[in-house]
This record gives structure tokens, C-alpha cells and sequence, in this order.
């Protein structure tokens, strides 16, 4: 078979391709994403420094020995994945949908899930990488001790929260250009992240405020980690995790009319 | 068929390949690291304290002892321990060689006792086990407490501690007997608020529901209506659950018997009972956890400080002898003979009596007064036999407790070994040699911190203590700060700023310890651990302003044990200025005053209140 064959649209149907050549391509694709993220320093540096240098402000100096370094450690952890997640699937699918970058790997055979699978890997490694700083800090600097299965439960709570924010992500960046997709993305990113109160803790914020944070999908995934803790503000864990689903579903079903219609 | 060719990559560029090893490699660095994540200390010393006793055995047999294995003796048996269960119990059981074997001659192995009456608090779970108590049936805590020693209880629990099972918040109304420890409780206001009520607490944890049915003694106290006790025995009954009360007055006890009530978790106390009573309750099926230690410590403490004394003195630590050395107020105007002709008739009649001892209330201390207890209901018609059975198999058996309260295959290894035969004589239960619980051996000293010789200051000629004109130092150099509930495991926050010149102490107070406060605290010597002598001063004054709720100060002194005692004060929009005599301060050593603390407590939610001007004169 002739390789203008295999790239020729429409794509082979998958059902004729192996499994194990399936998941190479997914493979690569992921491995190229990473590489092209990281490489992109203006993106990479700030989502992998601020939230350790946010959390050593305010969560280590000036909130050691005051039972503050574990509740940041748990919000500024929730901001760090946000942020990996909405950057990267913001701006990146926006930046990939205006150079023409997506639509030249439709008219690939490359498995069309594949472009998602690979952003969601990144978004997931650089999660873990901030977890890691952020887990460094808090163990040394914060003295912040849980027990072995709170800091496991704290990863995997984070880290499953990558997913309602890149579908939040994906509904941005099948909307805006490539140019504004930073601006907006911290339009939404940082006031939501202050409001659900990933940087001050939400009981210090003003009754009204705390109310309204309820209302923001942050909030869900930070009293998600924090009730790993034990330091949630008690409402039901299932309420945030429907609002979290409820989120992923309509941003998917957003980014799916954005795409669509381009 | 064949498949597209996708061109393979062959010469794959560097970067590709560390892309691929981040892709495995950072997450499973991030695994690996939660896995190494330092750990509270607690669970630090608990590992190392059982790797001293070798926990990685919980394997063993005791021989040549008597048996009691809940319900009937075995004059020799052996029980056989394996990875914390009982393995296997009988008079000639093949074990193997390289099993170890503890000698039992002389003694006797009975089930760790459950005490069907007590309300957890602080080190009692740790204090209990030490008494051989290895199961304590709680009738009323924070549920965090008891959703903390959940997640354990259901393998071979936590290391040193005895189990938890509990009724979480008991249902009572405003103002009702259970509202008055400061513990916000939620309230049944109504018989259609039973069901949802009922359900809060079994998703909390709840084991069972307890009722206070509490008309006050002497004085008047509201207390729930017969339509709204009858919901709740039959929501829990709807849901599940069984349902106890709590009843000091025998026609409340009648009628929650009648009314389908499981259990009374104490003897009524007003009077005596009549045949046709007695028969009602007979009928009911309901249980009586007498709690006669804790009756008879409004009577007369002096049988309880006189076992302190004995070979259980030794196992006290400091909080259990500060609960045993509180009393009652001495007003109670109560004969002695009516709980203890009571048991005795219900004993008579075959009414399952349980053993509790209602710790940590005055007079009592954890584990330590269900031996007391024990002894108390030999003394009031039942057999060691009945006595022993009252806190082991029966108590497993109403409460609903399962793999305790048994030496039977499959239970947990919870053990204990005393010299003689408390069958005959049940004051061997105090003679404890060995305790294990879920087959690790249980260290029977209590750690007794000697009491520090605290260093004391003269108190400075300048009375004042702070006026946040500078910031947040005091003048004694000390700065204040947070206090807040966090190391009870609460979650109450608080701030603090100095704002004109005034401290400005913001917060919350939020459901987590059982007591929450939150609130400001500076120490009042050189440095902390400086006692200062203010034993020629009269007073503490300052002046205030806040929301409208009330606040306390507390002051500390001496060594800092147990609860320092509070005042508390009201706050109004207007600065007010207070004074509070140091005397009103019961327990606290103006000689030896080591800090003070303002704080809200009690209600939960946001507060306000500032502080000026601080005092001492």
C-alpha cells in the first residue's frame, strides 16, 4: 500500500488499523506534544513556577505553623493543575486551529482522538511536575505532614481535576484566536481561581463572596483536595463532583458547536 | 487486508525520547514521592512503639489458662492468635512449634471489654485500652472523632487503640440536656424532622441513635416530646438503626420501652419499680446499661479513689486522674438505694444488663471505672459470671458490635489476661497482667510526664499588658497570635490585625473540633515557657467591641494541663470596657499565669470582636 494512499482522506477506516499501531501513533503524538510544549517557554515557565512561588509566599512564609501550609498546599495544587489545563488547552488549540496546525492533523491517519489524548498526557505531566514542586515544598519548608494515603489521595484528586478544566480549556480555544486566547484565558483563570479561593483560604473571604465561590467550578475540585484533609468546608463530595461532570459535559458540548462551526 | 503504512520513525529526534521518558517517568516520580511523604509524628512514634513489641507477630497462643470466653468459663484452655484474629479456642488444640507460646497458669483470658457507656474525648481511647477496654460504645461525640477511628476499625484497628463505635450527636432540642457542653448539636425540632434527622447522622457515621429524654434534675429542662421520641425510635428502626435513650426518671423509661426503645443507657433514679413495671419492661425487650459508677459518684466517690489506690493506680495517666478527682456539684439530693435496688429487680427479673460507666463524667476515668462498675453490679445481684458477660458478649451483642466480645475462631484478638479467677472473685479484673488488642500487646504504664518545674518572673511594675499601639507585640515582648481548635482537629480560622490601634480578631468557626474556638493568644512571660506571678493583682481589664455574640477569654496557667478555665464576656457595637476579677478564673494559679487568649467559642459561623487596653492590675 502506497503512503499517499494512507494519507489520503478520508482517514483509513480505524477498524483496519492494529491496536498496537493505534497506540503508536498516540504514543508519538503525545511525546511531540510534550516537547512542543515545553518548548514553548512563555508557556511552560510561568504554568510551572508561579503556583510553587505563589504557595512559598503565601503558604510557607508567611502561613508556616498556622495549619495554613496544608490548606494552600491543597488550593495552590488545585490552581496549578487549573492552570496547566486551561493553558494548555486554550491557547493551544487555539494557536493549532489558527496556524492550521489541526486541521492538517485531520487530513493525517492519525487517530483523531489522538490530538485530545496528547494534550490531556501533557496537561498531565506538567500537573504532575507542579505537584511535585508544590509536595517538595510543603514536606521541607512547610512542614506539612498527611498521612502517606492523604498525599496520594491529594495527587489523584488533582490530577483527575485536570480533566473538567482542559474540557473548560477546549471551550475557549475552539472559540477565540490565537493572539487573544492568553488574554481570555486569564480573564477566567485567575478572578475564578481568587474567588473559589485557591489563594487566600475561602473562610476568609466576605459571606457573600463565599456564597458566589459555590458557583464557580474551582471551588468543587479545591473542596474536592481539601477534603482529602479533612479541612473541606462539609458539604457532600458527591455536589462538587456532579459540578465538575456537569462542567465537562457543557464545555465539551461548547467546544464541540466551536469546532463545528469553524 | 493489509494495514496503512505509517512511516516509522527511525531516527526518532533526542527531545522525542526524553518526551517519552517524562511521560512515564514524572508521573511514577510523583507516586513514588506521595509513597515517602513524611507523616504525622503520631503514626511515626505508633510504628516504632509496635515494632518494639513486635508487631509483625501478631501470632501467638496463651496456654494453660482459664477461659472466659464471653458467655461461659473453660477451666483450661488454649486460644490460638493468628495475624490478629483468634485463630482457634479449645482444651487440646495441636498448635505449631514454632508458635509462641505465653503461659497462662493461674490466670484467666478473657475477651477485651466493651464499655457501653462512655463519651470519647482527647487520649481516652489510648487511656481505655491500658483498663483492658479495648471496644468503647460511645453515646455521645463529634462525628469526626468517630469518622476518624472508622476508616480503622474495620481491619485490626488502630495500634494502642481501643475501638470506636458510636451514636454520634444525640438527639435533644435547644437548650436540652447535650447543649449544654458548648458543642453546637443539631436539633430535632419536630416528629416530621425525625427521618431526615435520623439520616444525617447515619451518613455521619452514626452506629446507632441515641435520645435524651432529660426533664432536668431539680431544675427545669426542655427536653423532646413523647410524638417526637416515638418518630425517632421508629425512624432509626426504618433505617436501620437501633435506638437508645438516655432517661433519669422511670416513667420516661417506661415509655420509650413501650415505645420500642432497644436500650436506657442509664438506671432511672427517682424511684422505685412496681411488679407490673417491671413486667413492662421485661416484655419490651429493651436493655439497661446501668452506669451505677457514675450514680454512685454523686454519692459517695470514695470506693472509685480507693481502686486508684490499688494495682490500677499505676495505669492513670493525668487526664483520667483529673476526671477522676472532678465531682459533681454537691446539691444532688439522690438516694443511693434506688439505682442500686433498681438493678437488682431488673437482674431478677432477666432484663439484659450492660456494664458502662458513663467516663469521662466526675468521679469517673476511661477503662478505669468499668472495673468499678463490675464490681458494683456483683454488688447488686448478678453473678461474676452475669457481670463479666454483661461487658463482653451481651454488650457486643445489643450494640450490634461484630468479631468483638467473643474469644471465638474469627474474632479479633482482643485480649486480656488477669491473675486469679474473676468468675469467682470479679475484682481479678483489676489484676491486669497482659492486654492486646487485635494481638499486639498493649503497653500497660501510663507515660507519666513528670510535672516540669515551671520558671517564674515577678510580675512588672507596668500593669498594662498590650496596647496595639506598636503592632502585635505585648509589652511582656511576647506577640499575640493565632489560637484556633486545629490541633483538636478542628477547622476553625482566624486573623488578626491591629487597626487604629485596637486588635481586630476575624474568623470562623467552623464544624470539625468538638469544642471549636478560634481567637487570639500571647504568652505573658519573657518567652513562653515563663510562668509570671501575678498573685498580687486582682484583675484582668480591657476594653472591647465586636458583633454582638460573646466571647471568652481564658486564662493559662501552671503546667497548661486539662482546660484552662474562661469567662466570657459581651460584645456591642460600642467600646465597652471589661473587668473580669482573676478569682472568677476557677483553677487558674495567679501565682503561675503563663498566658491569656481571647476567643469566640461555642456557635459555630463568622465573628468580629476587637480588644484594646489588655490589663492585669
Amino acid at each position: 500500500m502506497s503512503r499517499a494512499q494512507a494519507l489520503s482522506p478520508p482517514c483509513p477506516s480505524t477498524a483496519s488499523v492494529s491496536l498496537s499501531r493505534r497506540l503508536s501513533a498516540y504514543w508519538t503524538e503525545s511525546c511531540y506534544e510534550l516537547v512542543s510544549v515545553f518548548r514553548q517557554l512563555d508557556f511552560s515557565l510561568p504554568t510551572l513556577l508561579f503556583p510553587a512561588m505563589f504557595y512559598l509566599f503565601f503558604g510557607v512564609l508567611f502561613g508556616k505553623g498556622s495549619g495554613m501550609s496544608s490548606y494552600l498546599l491543597a488550593t495552590y495544587g488545585a490552581f496549578g493543575v487549573i492552570g496547566t489545563a486551561l493553558f494548555g488547552f486554550g491557547v493551544g488549540t487555539a494557536v493549532a486551529r489558527e496556524s492550521g496546525e489541526l486541521r492538517l492533523k485531520q487530513v493525517t491517519p492519525m487517530p483523531a482522538g489522538a490530538f485530545l489524548v496528547s494534550k490531556i498526557i501533557a496537561a498531565l505531566v506538567f500537573s504532575c511536575i507542579v505537584l511535585i514542586e508544590l509536595f517538595l515544598l510543603a514536606a521541607t519548608l512547610g512542614g506539612v505532614r498527611f498521612e502517606a494515603h492523604q498525599w496520594l489521595g491529594l495527587a489523584a484528586v488533582l490530577l483527575l481535576g485536570t480533566l473538567p478544566f482542559s474540557a473548560f480549556g477546549l471551550a475557549i480555544g475552539t472559540h477565540v484566536s490565537g493572539k487573544g486566547a492568553p488574554a481570555v484565558v486569564n480573564l477566567f483563570y485567575l478572578p475564578m481561581a481568587f474567588l473559589s479561593g485557591l489563594w487566600i483560604p475561602i473562610t476568609m473571604l466576605p459571606e457573600v463572596m463565599q456564597k458566589l465561590a459555590f458557583a464557580l467550578p474551582p471551588f468543587h475540585l479545591s473542596q474536592l483536595a481539601l477534603g482529602v484533609i479533612q479541612l473541606d468546608s462539609g458539604y457532600p463530595w458527591p455536589i462538587h463532583v456532579a459540578v465538575l461532570a456537569a462542567v465537562t459535559f457543557i464545555c465539551l458540548g461548547i467546544a464541540a458547536r466551536g469546532y463545528r462551526r469553524r | 487486508m493489509s494495514e496503512p503504512a505509517i512511516p516509522e520513525h527511525e531516527h526518532r529526534p533526542k527531545a522525542l525520547r526524553w518526551a517519552g521518558l517524562s511521560i512515564v517517568g514524572i508521573p511514577t516520580l510523583l507516586l513514588t514521592m506521595t509513597l515517602l511523604m513524611p507523616t504525622p509524628e503520631i503514626t511515626a512514634e505508633a510504628s516504632q512503639e509496635s515494632a518494639e513489641t513486635n508487631s509483625d507477630s501478631t501470632s501467638f497462643a496463651v496456654v494453660n489458662a482459664r477461659v472466659f470466653d464471653g458467655e461461659r468459663t473453660h477451666p483450661k484452655a488454649t486460644v490460638w492468635v493468628e495475624n490478629g484474629h483468634i485463630q482457634a479456642m479449645g482444651p487440646d488444640l495441636e498448635l505449631p512449634d514454632d508458635l509462641e507460646r505465653v503461659d497462662g497458669s493461674g490466670h484467666t483470658l478473657m475477651p477485651g471489654l466493651l464499655d457501653a457507656h462512655v463519651h470519647t474525648w482527647g487520649s481516652s481511647r489510648a487511656d481505655a485500652v491500658r483498663f483492658g477496654v479495648t471496644t468503647v460504645l460511645d453515646q455521645f461525640t463529634s462525628p469526626t472523632e468517630l469518622q476518624k477511628a472508622r476508616k480503622h476499625r474495620d481491619g485490626t484497628g488502630d495500634a494502642g487503640l481501643a475501638d470506636l463505635f458510636s451514636a454520634g450527636y444525640l438527639a435533644t432540642v435547644d437548650g436540652g440536656h447535650g447543649t449544654q457542653f458548648g458543642m453546637p448539636v443539631p436539633q430535632v425540632a419536630s416528629p416530621e424532622a425525625a427521618d431526615a434527622w435520623v439520616k444525617a447522622r447515619k451518613e455521619e457515621g452514626s452506629d446507632w441513635i441515641k435520645i435524651v429524654v432529660e426533664p432536668g434534675w431539680g431544675q427545669s429542662l426542655p427536653t423532646l416530646d413523647p410524638p417526637t421520641i416515638a418518630a425517632l425510635i421508629d425512624a432509626a428502626h426504618r433505617q436501620g438503626l437501633k435506638a437508645v435513650v438516655h432517661a433519669s426518671l422511670l416513667d420516661d423509661a417506661l415509655r420509650v420501652a413501650e415505645l420500642g426503645a432497644d436500650g436506657l443507657v442509664h438506671v432511672w433514679r427517682d424511684r422505685e419499680i412496681d411488679d407490673a413495671e417491671l413486667e413492662t419492661l421485661k416484655r419490651s425487650g429493651i436493655f439497661v446499661v446501668p452506669t451505677l459508677v457514675v450514680v454512685e459518684g454523686m454519692v459517695d466517690p470514695e470506693p472509685s479513689m480507693a481502686l486508684a489506690e490499688g494495682p490500677l493506680g499505676s495505669s492513670l495517666s493525668a487526664p483520667q486522674r483529673a476526671s477522676l478527682e472532678r465531682r459533681f456539684p454537691p446539691s444532688t439530693k439522690l438516694d443511693w438505694a434506688v439505682p442500686t435496688q433498681s438493678v437488682r429487680r431488673l437482674a431478677e427479673a432477666g432484663v439484659p444488663i450492660l456494664a458502662g460507666s458513663d467516663a469521662p463524667n466526675p468521679s469517673t476515668a476511661f477503662g478505669f471505672s468499668l472495673h468499678r462498675e463490675l464490681q458494683l453490679l456483683t454488688e447488686n445481684g448478678l453473678s461474676p459470671e452475669q457481670a463479666l458477660r454483661a461487658a463482653t458478649s451481651l454488650a457486643a451483642d445489643h450494640f450490634g458490635v461484630p468479631k468483638r466480645g467473643r474469644i471465638a475462631e474469627g474474632q479479633l484478638a482482643d485480649l486480656v489476661l488477669v491473675a486469679g479467677d474473676p468468675t469467682a472473685d470479679i475484682t481479678a479484673t483489676q489484676r491486669i497482667r497482659k492486654v492486646w488488642k487485635s494481638g499486639r500487646p498493649v503497653k500497660l504504664a501510663a507515660e507519666q510526664q513528670a510535672a516540669p518545674e515551671i520558671a517564674t518572673a515577678p510580675a512588672p511594675d507596668d500593669t498594662l499588658l498590650a496596647d496595639f499601639d506598636n503592632g502585635l507585640s505585648s509589652r511582656s515582648g511576647q506577640a499575640w497570635m493565632k489560637t484556633t481548635d486545629d490541633r483538636m482537629g478542628g477547622k476553625s480560622v482566624v486573623d488578626l490585625q491591629v487597626v487604629d490601634g485596637a486588635l481586630r480578631i476575624t474568623g470562623e468557626l467552623l464544624q470539625g473540633a468538638m469544642f471549636p474556638w478560634a481567637g487570639a493568644m500571647t504568652f505573658l512571660g519573657p518567652n513562653p515557657s515563663v510562668a509570671v506571678d501575678f498573685s498580687a493583682r486582682k484583675e484582668l481589664s480591657f476594653r472591647a467591641r465586636g458583633d454582638g455574640r460573646s466571647y471568652s477569654v481564658m486564662l493559662f496557667s501552671g503546667d497548661m494541663q486539662g482546660i484552662p478555665p474562661s469567662l466570657t464576656f459581651e460584645s456591642s457595637d460600642d467600646w465597652t470596657r471589661i473587668t473580669l476579677p482573676l478569682k472568677g478564673f476557677r483553677g487558674a494559679e495567679p501565682a503561675k499565669l503563663r498566658a491569656v487568649s481571647f476567643a469566640a467559642t461555642g456557635q459555630l459561623g463568622g465573628f468580629r470582636f476587637e480588644i484594646d487596653d489588655v490589663e492585669i492590675r
